[in-house]
């Protein structure tokens, strides 16, 4: 068995301080909280003008940026100042402040997901905000407001193809939300617990040991096949290719970002990356054992950033090698294929884990 | 210390962050207006018409199927959290899985049902069938 999980972070900034008061345990979940944002607010920088270009033009045999800065990583701060400093056009017709609300929404909902991930430890510092008893259902709440600012900013925008985004996100979320939650549940089943920590401590026994190496319970070795269909899953659920219908900039022009500029489509972009490294650790903690991984205890935020890169480079593979698929596919794909299969799946592992218990 | 003052910490942060953002470029970013700028994209043509017009959702089936799903995945939970901590206490398992399994068969059930009736399939709306550019197509 693991060790009794780390301290929380905001508790770990109270104790360090010597705070008692309420004040000062509010005081130290924001500046907890501002430490995880900007965390993740790194990890978007990185992808967004860097990575996604580099990894795209890797797939293509192309050349990306490369000219600012060693390996053209300074066009992160060039790109940033780039973008909040375009001109905000405001389309005529458009609905306000829902198409304002919108790109807050996307972000913030996104970033929310994340106070209940446990993202390993750096040093003394256990990188996890919150852990509450229902923690693995709140996570799944976070990440589906996504839909709402996507339908908010489809609606508002006086747009058709806007429009028709807005209401693809609907059709979307309708088709995959099923299936995710109930491969979820077969996770759960494993576990016996809805908390964050407890779904990841339950991953760190021993499997099996091949040759002196011994491979850990991660649900991904356990149930390959819930892997599979999680992470298909994830992919609609964050919109990614080959489900990016929302999107879909070949045929409906964007969607819901047609209407955008300036820093309202920089937060549209942001958000949607946080979102796929929201999709990335919710994919970690499921199946891969959290932030666990070789090496001390102390390192874990390593792993944990390993396993969502890893993630984000899968989404950008799929993005340069899967096809599209249609709006009425994704729907028979969901209800004729995912969440049968999905329910399949949960009554085997339930009889599987009462046989085996 | 309470899990939700972190939650909603970030919350608060995850709120503040983009309007930081929108500040930000609110004080950098020029404005010049011109004429048809503000026009809504379509395809570079006057826009025809409006958008808030009335039309057929093709999933509104699919979305009342949805719903029900949904409130089953929910009451599902709670019996996937006991299920593992009662097999061990000795519970039987049949004891433990009929009820559920009955539970997501009539359900099952249902979903046949809404299959061979075509309820999940994306509605063609009669007029895209009528006209003679879809005609080849199905």
């Amino acid at each position: 068995m693991a060790a009794a999980p780390a301290q929380l972070f905001p508790e770990f900034i109270v104790d360090t301080l010597g705070l008692d008061s309420v004040i000062g345990e509010v005081a130290a979940s924001l500046v907890a909280a501002f430490v995880v944002g900007n965390i993740i607010l790194a990890f978007t920088g990185v992808a967004g003008p860097w990575a996604k270009r580099k990894i795209t033009a890797a797939f293509t045999d192309r050349i990306a940026v490369n000219r600012i800065g060693p390996y053209g990583l300074l066009i992160i701060p060039a790109a940033a100042v780039q973008l909040l400093a375009k001109e905000l056009i405001i389309p005529e017709g458009v609905d306000r402040p829902s198409w304002d609300i919108a790109p807050v929404l996307l972000p913030a909902s996104a970033l929310l997901g994340f106070s209940v991930i446990p993202m390993g430890q750096l040093g003394p510092i256990n990188l996890h905000l919150a852990d509450p008893e229902v923690g693995f259902a709140l996570v799944f709440a976070f990440a589906s407001i996504a839909s709402v600012s996507l339908v908010m900013a489809g609606y508002a925008s006086n747009n058709k193809y806007s429009l028709l985004g807005g209401l693809r996100a609907v059709a979307q979320n309708l088709a995959y939300e099923i299936p995710l939650i109930v491969t979820a549940m077969s996770v759960v089943i494993f576990a016996g617990t809805l908390q964050m920590s407890g779904v990841v401590g339950a991953q760190t026994e021993t499997l099996v040991t091949i040759a002196g190496v011994s491979i850990p319970s991660w649900y991904a070795f356990v149930n390959p096949f819930a892997f599979v269909l999680f992470l298909t899953a994830n992919m609609a659920e964050i919109g990614r290719n080959p489900f990016d219908i929302p999107e879909a900039p070949t045929e409906i022009v964007a969607g819901y970002q047609t209407e955008y500029s300036s820093a309202y489509f920089v937060l549209f972009y942001l958000g949607e990356f946080v979102h796929i490294f929201l999709g990335g650790a919710i994919l970690a903690v499921t199946f891969l054992g959290g932030a666990s991984g070789p090496g001390p205890e102390s390192i874990s935020f390593i792993w944990f950033v390993v396993k969502i890169w890893g993630f984000f480079l899968f989404t950008q593979w799929a993005r340069a090698a899967l096809p599209r698929v249609r709006i009425d596919q994704l729907i028979e794909i969901g209800w004729k294929g995912m969440l049968v299969l999905s329910f399949a799946n949960l009554v085997l592992t339930a009889v599987i884990v009462g046989v085996i218990a | 210390m309470s899990d939700w003052i972190a939650i909603g910490a970030l919350a608060v942060v995850g709120l503040l962050i983009p309007i930081a953002m929108m500040t930000v470029s609110a004080l950098l970013r020029p404005s010049v207006p011109e004429t048809g700028k503000s026009t809504t994209y379509e395809s570079g043509e006057t826009p025809t018409g409006g958008t808030r017009i009335r039309f057929n959702i093709q999933y509104y089936m699919v979305a009342l199927l949805f719903v029900v799903f949904d409130i089953e995945t929910v009451l599902l939970f709670p019996w996937a959290v006991i299920y593992r901590p009662a097999v061990q206490a000795g519970v039987p398992m049949a004891d433990l899985l009929w009820p559920m399994l009955a539970f997501v068969g009539i359900l099952a059930v249902g979903l046949v049902w809404a299959w061979r009736s075509g309820a999940i399939s994306w509605a063609r709306s009669p007029r895209a069938t009528s006209r003679k550019t879809t005609e080849d197509i199905n």
